[in-house]
């Protein structure tokens, strides 16, 4: 009880863990739940939908954001012919970790079959300083799938004040088509993370970076109209083998998240966003 | 580079003609149509990102250190080690296939990297696809002729850098002296590259040169352009 050993140990935290499991499936002109598994912090919630054939799934992570060493293992599946929008319930925060923390470690699998669609639409990602994340999103589409998929990185809250002085990130998003690798796009920014992203080549000056993936057989005409919805916003799309990438920067999340909303409505066809963007 | 030289006059005899493969191959007149490329650059200026010397500098560190410089390098080193092994070779292809920030990128890997597999066939041939990006088919043709890969990575960063200094020299303008100081300011940069790269996995494939990337993307709307990226 008295074990002098212990005291010289840094002390262990408890560690959130998540997992999160939902698939669904096409039933008539509906797409509708057909498995759900929720372990931890990680919940889902299915509001009604607003759009005919869409299933709204909402994730939830009861933690309160995520600190070092938590594990989040999230899976969402849509079978054939199924439509799906996933959102968060808010933005997800990743707060300061321990020097003796492993990063968070965050894993995402998607899967899209034959005829259907994924929407990946959380909210932003907030950094603190000195927070280390690992996060991986895999998404595997069946060669007549659609896909589309936002993920936006605020590296600290300008309004209050807050920078990403230090940190460590490595934010991987990979998108197989029919097995074949259509995208690996893998930011790795660590060490002076605030004094990188004033670095000309880097940031400009921005501390917030979206990247939109975009993968379906109209991806090429939708590509002017992004870039017109780009106003005068710091940002770029360009369209190869049936896919839109674009990355839009910023100084702050308010008008990042407008530049967002502009280009959703181009590639969403106006449907209107998941109601938990709106709140 | 070119340490393994030495007054021992077999190691001499062993890298004397390595030196040779490398100068061929990286040499600006070796035919890739490098010149053709600007990695974004062509954007960048006319966008004021860059407009003397100090200011490619500091931009082509950072496309060496946390750009494709580094990505590439890394690609290359793990080619060269596949280079008997089609399977992990093609892996490493279908790797840098996918890490293109925009068309005009992955246009210029691809037909460098295939322009390149035609060149370099009087000297040797892998087991690559013809569409192999450029640094995978520079890392495979070192490795099958036993090159060595610490050589090849250094001799193709400093290749990289002064066919993207040699396009700023056109763009913006500066005078060759001034394009020469960015490039002998960069040594340092390559070096310190080639070898963090040396210990990578194809995990460390990324980077943040996130508005050399948006350069490259927005290159594909610029009005009047004299490169193809």
């Amino acid at each position: 009880m008295y074990d002098g050993a212990c005291l010289s140990e840094p002390t262990r935290l408890q560690r959130a863990v998540g997992e999160l499991r939902v698939t669904v499936k096409r039933f008539g002109s509906e797409t509708v739940l057909d498995e759900l598994r929720q372990v931890g912090c990680l919940k889902a919630r299915f509001p009604r939908c607003i759009v005919p054939g869409w299933k709204d799934v909402v994730m939830l992570n009861t933690g309160g954001g995520v600190a070092g060493g938590d594990r989040l293992d999230l899976s969402i599946g849509v079978g054939e012919g199924g439509q799906a929008t996933i959102a968060a319930q808010a933005a997800e925060r990743f707060y300061r970790a321990r020097t003796s923390d492993a990063p968070s470690r965050v894993r995402t699998r998607l899967t899209v079959a034959a005829g259907a669609a994924l929407e990946w639409l959380p909210q932003e990602t907030i950094l603190f300083d000195r927070c280390a994340l690992d996060r991986r999103l895999d998404v595997d589409l069946a060669p007549d799938a659609r896909f589309l998929g936002v993920e936006t990185v605020v590296f600290g809250r300008t309004a209050m004040g807050e920078r990403v002085q230090q940190g460590w990130l490595r934010d991987l998003i990979r998108v197989r088509r029919g097995g074949e690798l259509l995208l690996h796009d893998a930011i790795r920014l660590d060490g002076e993370i605030d004094a990188a992203l004033q670095r000309p080549a880097v940031g400009g000056g921005a501390r917030v970076v979206a990247t939109l993936a975009y993968a379906a057989p109209d991806a090429g005409d939708k590509l002017e109209a992004v870039r017109t919805a780009f106003g005068a916003a710091e940002a770029g799309a360009s369209v190869w083998n049936g896919m839109l990438i674009a990355r839009i920067l910023g100084a702050d999340s308010a008008s990042v998240r407008g530049t967002v909303v502009a280009v959703l409505a181009i590639l969403r066809d106006a449907r209107p966003l998941p109601r938990v963007w709106l709140c | 580079m070119m340490t393994t030289i030495t007054t021992d006059s077999d190691q001499i005899m062993t890298t004397l003609p390595a030196l040779l493969h490398l100068m061929a191959w990286l040499s600006p007149a070796f035919p890739t149509g490098g010149f053709a490329y600007s990695h974004g650059l062509e954007w960048a200026v006319e966008a004021g990102d860059i407009k003397d010397g100090d200011s490619l500098r500091e931009w082509l560190t950072d496309v060496v250190t946390n750009g494709s410089g580094r990505s590439d390098t890394i690609l290359l080193r793990h080619a060269h080690r596949a280079v008997s092994d089609p399977e992990a070779l093609r892996d490493i292809v279908s790797l840098a296939s996918a890490i293109a920030p925009a068309r005009e990128r992955r246009d210029e890997a691809l037909n460098q990297g295939r322009a390149f597999q035609l060149a370099v066939a009087p000297w040797t041939s892998t087991h690559l696809p013809e569409d192999a990006p450029y640094a995978v088919a520079v890392g495979a043709a070192a490795g099958s002729q036993n090159i060595s890969e610490d050589d090849t990575a250094v001799a193709y960063l400093q290749a990289f850098t002064t066919s993207l200094i040699s396009a700023a020299v056109r763009l913006v303008p500066l005078g060759q002296t001034a394009g020469l100081k960015v490039l002998a300011a960069l040594e340092t940069t390559i070096l310190a590259t080639a070898s963090e790269t040396k210990t990578a996995t194809l995990d460390d494939v990324g980077g943040c040169a996130f508005r050399s990337d948006l350069a490259a993307m927005r290159h594909e709307t610029q009005y009047t352009r004299l490169f193809r990226s």
